[in-house]
């Protein structure tokens, strides 16, 4: 590693903030979303549980690369106004992220015993009441370490934004890289970047692990990019 | 603004499509056989007895399932020249996809390893199987049976990440979609088509997983 290279170590720390941040915000707005679809998906309507399943397996089914792509060049020309990268990125994030997160919730909610709705029922509380002080407090234990998983492929996902030109850790890496007149080092830099911080997040999610004593780290079909 | 959507103006562009197609079946398959190979690799020296291996088996999955492809692609891509390694872009595209993906494949394995006791292996033993014998007739029907799902899973990942060639100028899917709907300003068109694409790829293995599953271990436990 050159003097020169590490010089931009700090901006490429600071670019390292804008992916967690993006990627945060994908998360977000993917469990939102998420939550939408996985309740729809124990809907006593029959054709909405069927729009639910088609969502998540058309967003688990396409590549993020490919959503990145439409957010960006094909989504303004029906909505007749033009994205920002970072919009298009967080809106391509946030729905890769709700079919997985919709999984997630949907297994988690199931995992709750019919009984405890029943029993919750029969003492007088109302289906809101049963969702809040009683299936959502256990589903959450479930939901947690999975979605940490999410979190993780989201920020490996976020990478993608540098392709339609945001301006996050990968194309900083990539800028460094031609500043510092190319090379193997600004690469490896990037990828230790991005390991450390997934690394870090993978333990964070253990220790949750630990302290809720449930499951293991799922990373869900997609997770490689 | 009206946009009218008319895949009648991309007709022009099926036949490049095709090869594309083909170019990310190619990558795909090529790259689960090789991982699925360096996953074994990495799955045997992660239970090795010495601490060495165990260690290196461990790393290799981490810093793979905790890197970006894209990053991967990169240094193998761009990077590499400057350490004397030259490579055309499809074959620096399937080095990245196959260790990115053996990380992954590594954890799929061991955890199929571990679901058989070494009692099976000794009980084999002393029966008179010779190693291979009791691998082949024992332990790996067990470990097969375990890992086939999560497995499927993975080879619909491998096709969904072969996209990130384009960035690389491999020909593929998805560069297909970015080439063809910058050219004809049809990208709502060409979006649906690679979308279709790799829709019809990940169902269908999706579909073959579930059959071959049904066929193969004809219980609904395992699919």
């Amino acid at each position: 590693m050159n003097d020169s290279l590490l010089t931009y170590l700090p901006l490429m720390a600071k670019a390292a903030g804008t992916s967690i941040w993006l990627s945060w915000l994908g998360l977000l707005l993917g469990i939102v979303v998420g939550a939408g679809i996985a309740l729809l998906r124990r809907s006593q309507i029959v054709p909405l549980r069927w729009l639910a399943l088609i969502y998540t397996e058309f967003w688990r089914s396409i590549p993020i690369l490919i959503v990145m792509f439409f957010a960006y060049y094909g989504a303004p020309l029906l909505l007749g106004f033009d994205l920002s990268p970072f919009t298009a990125a967080t809106l391509a994030l946030a729905l890769h992220a709700s079919a997985s997160m919709a999984e997630i919730i949907r297994a988690a909610l199931a995992s709750v015993g019919r009984g405890q709705w029943e029993a919750a029922q029969a003492a007088g509380m109302s289906g809101w009441q049963v969702m809040r002080y009683v299936a959502a407090p256990q589903a959450l234990r479930v939901a947690l370490p999975p979605s940490i998983g999410v979190f993780i492929t989201t920020l490996k996902e976020s990478s993608l934004a540098s392709v339609i030109g945001y301006i996050e850790l990968t194309k900083t890496g990539l800028l460094v890289r031609d500043a510092t007149g190319g090379g193997l080092a600004p690469l490896l830099a990037l990828g230790a970047f991005y390991f450390l911080l997934n690394y870090a997040i993978s333990l964070a999610g253990l220790a949750a692990e630990r302290r809720f004593h449930v499951g293991r780290r799922q990373d869900l079909v997609g997770a490689m990019t | 603004m009206q946009y009218s959507f008319t895949l009648r103006t991309i007709y022009p562009y099926l036949g490049e499509l095709q090869s594309a197609a083909w170019l990310t079946l190619s990558l795909s398959v090529l790259a689960i056989v090789l991982s699925i190979a360096l996953g074994t690799v990495v799955a045997v020296m992660r239970r090795s007895p010495r601490r060495l291996l165990r260690f290196a088996g461990a790393a290799y999955v981490e810093v793979m399932r905790n890197t970006p492809l894209l990053v991967i692609l990169y240094i193998v891509y761009f990077g590499g020249p400057s350490i004397g390694l030259r490579l055309r872009s499809y074959d620096a595209a399937l080095i990245g996809l196959t260790l990115n993906a053996a990380g992954y494949m590594a954890e799929i394995i061991r955890a199929g390893l571990i679901a058989v006791p070494t009692g099976q292996f000794e009980a084999a033993s002393s029966q008179g199987f010779t190693t291979m014998q009791s691998f082949r007739h024992v332990v790996f029907p067990q470990v097969f049976r375990t890992i086939y799902a999560p497995l499927g899973n993975q080879v619909i990942a491998v096709i969904l990440a072969s996209s990130l060639a384009s960035v690389i100028a491999v020909d593929e899917v998805a560069s297909w979609m970015e080439t063809v709907g910058s050219t004809s300003f049809r990208f709502f068109e060409t979006f649906v088509v690679a979308a279709v694409v790799y829709l019809v790829l990940c169902q269908a293995v999706n579909l073959a997983r579930v059959l071959i599953g049904r066929m193969l271990f004809r219980t609904a436990a395992v699919r």
